[in-house]
């Protein structure tokens, strides 16, 4: 063979294996590998994302609380901005933005020009109208929803809608970055049946950021699918007249219908105007509340943990009934307190010695004490430890110290000491004296007024109660869960409820701290209670439920330092229920002196915001 | 063989097919086809009104096709002494057009390598490969050339690296690493092997020196030497105190001057590479010669790689810097062989169907008509496509040395080596271009990519070499 045909025959290999590396090749990229197969699909693929009508809330009534507004938001795609530029002066004031923002958010979507940026929400659809008019060049809108309320009532207890935080983005596959998702209240509990079902369609753009058509042919594709409608246990109209009369005073007002566990009302007060978690300013008025001491962003109806003082006899009392170490009849003497050791718990002025239901209508402190006192220290239960034990079981059954189950979001659980805590804290050496304040709902305990209300509705059911719920209809369902149609009983028998009714009743409308609830042929009942406190004026709180038999709203009152109970927490409980019962109000004298009650929070809140403040400006 | 029954029963009447090679010709005819087909592909608007109008790409390519087929006729009518007899003349007017276009051309895409005519541009340098292989052929096949003659040898290379200057100058560095395809031709026609050595060394050289720092090199390459020296020389503790020396020259260096550890390294290895040649060239062992000589030419050669590259253009540096896989920059640079890449990959076995390509209907592919026209195989036909048109350009390729082979005169098989040799490495290029395999260089896939120069002047190189090989059998018959 000659030197040129193996040469021949080296260069012919060589070609061979030329073509043979490239088919080995493409052989690994086309049938090997799938991963351009997902890139091509995400080249020219883009999901786009429709926003359905988030559900709204009527009142019990049917009137709106929330509605649902048409908005849109407006994004840009930088690579589709025309060269030559555009009229920025006339886009900001169709958007309200100013030039600079708009300037601002057109440099950040120039980072990845390729995808669609928000440069400003909340557009309404009149602007809206006028940005497709104006017929601006890479500009596009995005249906969305906004909140409005029309009555700007009911903060705490509707929450508020906001866009979704990286964590939620993280912990649920539904939210995509940019998402809203409803924060507190009525919004967060029922979060998946308002939101709706986002829609979804995938369609297919050419390089140059035109639609060429559906992904095939949109099978995959969804609609969106609206929120459900809710109905709300509340009363638009009282929920109204109660946010109005808890102005300027700190603390919360529950109403509850106690044959059926809707709430009527519910007022968290300071409250804040709902409107002002909508829209562009947002931000900054969540700023501002965050730095607001008075924290009205904090729901004090479901959360805060109070002293139910005095309202809380009505339970000691139930109690020595059911464990019969107290009959009605029974009367203890008072002499202005009941004397302990070398301590004394100190009473009022009033008639002595009184049976159980005057007890309750003058709410004689010494009465409980000599009540409570009996009841832990009784030789059946071996020892006051276990004595202690047997009434939490009791005060746990009233719904005390643990959460009810309601549909209420964030729901707190108050306080109910245990034999354990004054282990703790006496060190295991303690009596009956050192539990001695909880008789008259001082010392530890600690209630939350959805939880005192629900105590006003056990006293009208005479024993039971409903879980305390805040929507009674969702739009397309029979019935909402059925935990909120049970009866739930406590451990006291029903029987063991007719002289504390009789007591409140007479609290009112003969003798007592109660008077000034009284309504004309309405035979409300009622109990003050003045928990005493640390931190300045007493707690002014008022119990009650009308009409005495049949009752259709029991009410707590809780004021911060509103003074007595009969001070300020009693007139605004019986206005609430006077308009509830008789749709109008006949004292308008009363509704006055509510207004211009102004309790003093200088020593507590208000040094706390000057001290804040300061602290804000230091650091600055 | 049903070429050579086919050759004989031809050639007995000389007509216009008269000995031509039906298979060369078959494949170039179903490569301008599927070429066509593609640029459709490519170009085709569902709007449009008038789908003859020619404003459409594919219509001006049918129309490029008919002249090239025109004049593809005309070239197998000529007289084979005619290629023979102006391949100088040819030659000439090639280099001129190279340096009028440098001169007076139009630059397009950063080189200046372009005539244009109303609405026509022309390429000179794909004209300029025929008339270069054309010269190689008379150059080689005149009597008493000696290949392994230095005068020889200076003449050959004279001949390619005029144009491949001029086309450098023009800053159309892609076109003018075609003409390195006549280091395939010379190698067939007894060019030594060790010319290609260092070729392939420099090469390797060139790659390494792009991804990793000097340094690395040379202590790669100064424990390959060693290696391979006890190999040869079967003798461990020198070598192990011969390494010891350059290190430990290499620190004293750095210690006890301020030069850097990357300074003192390469004095120390420069001054053990002299002492070697010096070892060797004293003992005799001149097997160890080469290698050292290696050494020290990577010594001098990636510094200067490293300086020369600093001064490229940006976009030239980019594109060797992706193509090794030092920058990953999809949206620059990487784009669009990332865009190629995705169309290709994910074409699958069959293919998404004819003008079913999502990428390149949709306008992901940059350039698919042109230097990017594989894509369009290679998405909407898929790898079953893709083989077709590979083994077209391959079977092409071999039928061409074949036919070199058969043809019993130098001038003939030079001219049919040089034709598949720039069929190889524009393929070779092109398509290693679109899968990622090469870097990106402007060179179109023949017959294929859209473009009037490019198709006429493939279809002239690929005739004339038919039309010699026809020759060739016509001799056989009359002499």
């Amino acid at each position: 063979m000659d030197r040129g045909y193996v040469r021949y025959r080296i260069l012919r290999l060589i070609v061979l294996l030329v073509g043979a590396v490239i088919l080995i090749r493409l052989f690994t990229m086309q049938i090997l590998s799938d991963e351009y197969d997902v890139k091509a699909t995400n080249n020219i693929v883009r999901t786009e994302i429709e926003y359905p009508m988030r559900g709204e809330v009527l009142d019990r009534r049917g009137e709106y609380l929330v509605k649902s507004r048409v908005c849109y938001d407006v994004m840009v795609v930088y690579r589709q901005l025309p060269e030559e530029g555009f009229d920025t002066l006339r886009l900001a004031s169709i958007l309200e933005i100013t030039p600079e923002y708009l300037e601002k958010q057109l440099k950040k979507a120039r980072q990845s020009p390729r995808a669609a940026i928000l440069v400003t929400n909340y557009l309404s659809q009149e602007n809206k109208l006028l940005l497709d008019e104006g017929n601006f060049i890479g500009f596009h809108t995005r249906f969305r929803t906004a909140r409005e309320y029309p009555r700007k009532i009911g903060g705490n207890l509707l929450g508020y809608v906001s866009e979704v935080t990286r964590e939620q983005v993280d912990k649920w596959d539904y939210y995509e970055s940019g998402d809203y998702i409803g924060v507190g209240g009525v919004e967060s509990a029922y979060e998946t049946l308002l939101r709706g079902e986002k829609g979804v369609s995938y369609r297919i753009y050419d390089s140059h950021g035109a639609v060429q058509g559906a992904y095939k042919d949109g099978e995959d594709d969804a609609l969106p699918v609206k929120g459900a409608q809710l109905t709300s246990t509340i009363d638009a109209r009282l929920q109204e007249f109660a946010e109005e009369l808890m102005e300027g005073k700190i603390g919360a007002l529950v109403a509850i219908e106690p044959s059926s566990g809707e709430i009527l009302a519910m007022v968290s007060s300071p409250s804040y105007n709902p409107d002002l978690m909508v829209g562009r300013n947002r931000n900054n008025n969540y700023a501002s509340m965050l730095h607001d001491q008075r924290q009205p962003q904090f729901n004090r109806a479901v959360k805060a943990k109070y002293l139910p003082g005095s309202t809380f006899k009505l339970v000691q009392g139930l109690i020595g009934l059911q464990e019969g170490v107290l009959r009605s009849s029974q009367k203890y003497p008072c002499d202005m307190g009941y004397s302990y050791g070398r301590r004394k718990m100190a009473c009022h002025a009033h008639n002595s010695p009184l049976d159980l239901r005057d007890a309750v209508a003058h709410s004689c402190n010494a009465y409980f004490c000599y009540v409570f006192r009996d009841m832990i220290t009784n030789s059946k239960y071996g020892s006051v430890k276990e004595g202690v034990r047997v009434w939490n079981e009791y005060v746990y059954s009233f719904g005390f110290g643990r959460q009810l189950g309601t549909d209420l979001y964030g729901e707190g659980k108050g306080y109910v000491p245990t034999p354990e805590y004054y282990d703790r804290v006496y060190n295991n050496s303690w009596n009956w004296g050192s539990v001695l304040s909880c008789a008259i709902g001082q010392g530890e305990l600690g209630c939350t007024p959805l939880q005192m209300a629900n105590l006003a509705a056990i006293v009208a059911n005479r024993g039971y109660y409903y879980i305390p719920h805040i929507i009674k209809h969702i739009e397309g369902r029979d019935s909402i869960d059925r935990k909120f149609y049970e009866r739930h009983y406590t451990l006291v028998d029903s029987i063991n409820f007719v002289p504390i009714v009789e007591g409140m009743w007479r609290g009112v409308n003969v003798a007592g701290t109660s008077g000034k609830a009284r309504l004309e042929g309405l035979d409300v009942c009622g109990k003050t209670g003045t928990a005493e406190n640390s931190g300045g004026a007493d707690h002014s709180t008022f119990l009650s439920f009308a009409p005495k038999d049949n009752p259709k709203i029991a009410i707590s009152v809780y004021i911060e330092h509103g003074g007595f109970g009969a001070a300020i927490a009693l007139p605004i409980a019986s206005l609430i229920e006077e308009l509830y019962l008789t749709d109008t109000i006949k004292r308008p004298q009363m509704v006055e002196e509510v207004l211009n009650f102004k309790p003093n929070y200088s020593r507590n809140y208000d040094l706390k915001q000057q001290r804040y403040d300061e602290k804000r400006k230091s650091k600055k | 063989m049903l070429s050579d029954y086919n050759r004989n029963s031809y050639s007995s009447s000389r007509l216009l097919f008269g000995g031509v090679d039906m298979v060369a010709l078959g494949i170039y005819i179903a490569i301008a086809v599927i070429g066509v087909l593609c640029v459709t592909s490519a170009s085709y608007d569902p709007n449009t009104t008038n789908i003859f109008s020619m404003e459409h790409n594919y219509i001006k390519q049918l129309m490029w096709i008919g002249i090239s087929w025109a004049m593809g006729t005309v070239v197998l009518l000529l007289d084979r002494r005619l290629f023979h007899m102006f391949a100088y003349p040819a030659y000439a007017f090639g280099i001129l057009l190279l340096l009028a276009v440098l001169l007076f051309g139009k630059e397009i895409n950063g080189a200046k390598a372009w005539f244009q005519f109303g609405s026509v541009r022309l390429q000179p340098v794909e004209f300029v490969k025929i008339t270069t292989a054309l010269m190689m052929a008379r150059v080689m096949s005149d009597y008493a050339f000696n290949l392994n003659r230095l005068i020889d040898l200076i003449k050959v290379a004279a001949i390619i690296l005029v144009p491949f200057i001029i086309i450098v100058l023009q800053n159309d560095t892609g076109s003018g690493l075609v003409l390195g395809a006549f280091l395939f031709v010379l190698y067939r026609e007894g060019l030594t092997k060790y010319v290609y050595f260092p070729i392939l060394f420099t090469i390797v050289l060139f790659i390494a020196a792009m991804m990793f720092s000097p340094v690395v090199i040379f202590v790669v390459l100064l424990f390959a030497f060693v290696l391979y020296s006890i190999l040869r020389v079967g003798e461990v503790a020198g070598h192990v105190r011969f390494i010891a020396a350059v290190f430990l020259v290499a620190l004293l260096l750095s210690l006890l001057t301020p030069l850097s550890g990357y300074v003192s390294l390469m004095i120390a290895c420069g001054i053990s590479a002299i002492a070697l040649i010096v070892v060797a060239l004293k003992t005799h062992t001149m097997m160890l010669l080469w290698p050292i000589l290696m050494f020290v030419y990577a010594m001098v050669f990636v510094p200067t790689t490293d300086f020369l590259f600093s001064k490229l253009e940006p976009h030239q540096k980019n594109r060797i810097l992706t193509f090794v896989g030092l920058v990953d920059d999809p949206k620059n640079t990487g784009y669009n062989v990332n865009q190629s890449q995705i169309a290709i990959g994910s074409g699958g076995m069959w293919g998404k169907g004819y003008m079913e390509g999502t990428q390149i209907q949709y306008d992901y592919v940059p350039e698919k008509h042109t230097d990017f026209i594989f894509c369009i195989v290679g998405e909407e036909w898929g790898f079953v496509g893709c083989c077709v048109v590979v083994a077209l350009y391959i079977g092409l390729m071999l039928r061409l040395m074949r036919m070199g082979e058969r043809i019993k005169e130098p001038f003939g098989r030079v001219y049919c080596y040089s034709v598949a040799a720039i069929l190889l490495i524009h393929v070779m290029v092109n398509i290693g271009m679109t899968i990622g395999l090469m870097p990106v260089m402007g060179i179109p896939l023949p017959l294929m990519s859209y473009g009037g120069s490019s198709f006429v002047a493939f279809t002239l190189l690929i005739m004339i070499a038919i039309r010699l090989d026809a020759s060739t059998s016509e001799n056989d018959i009359y002499s």
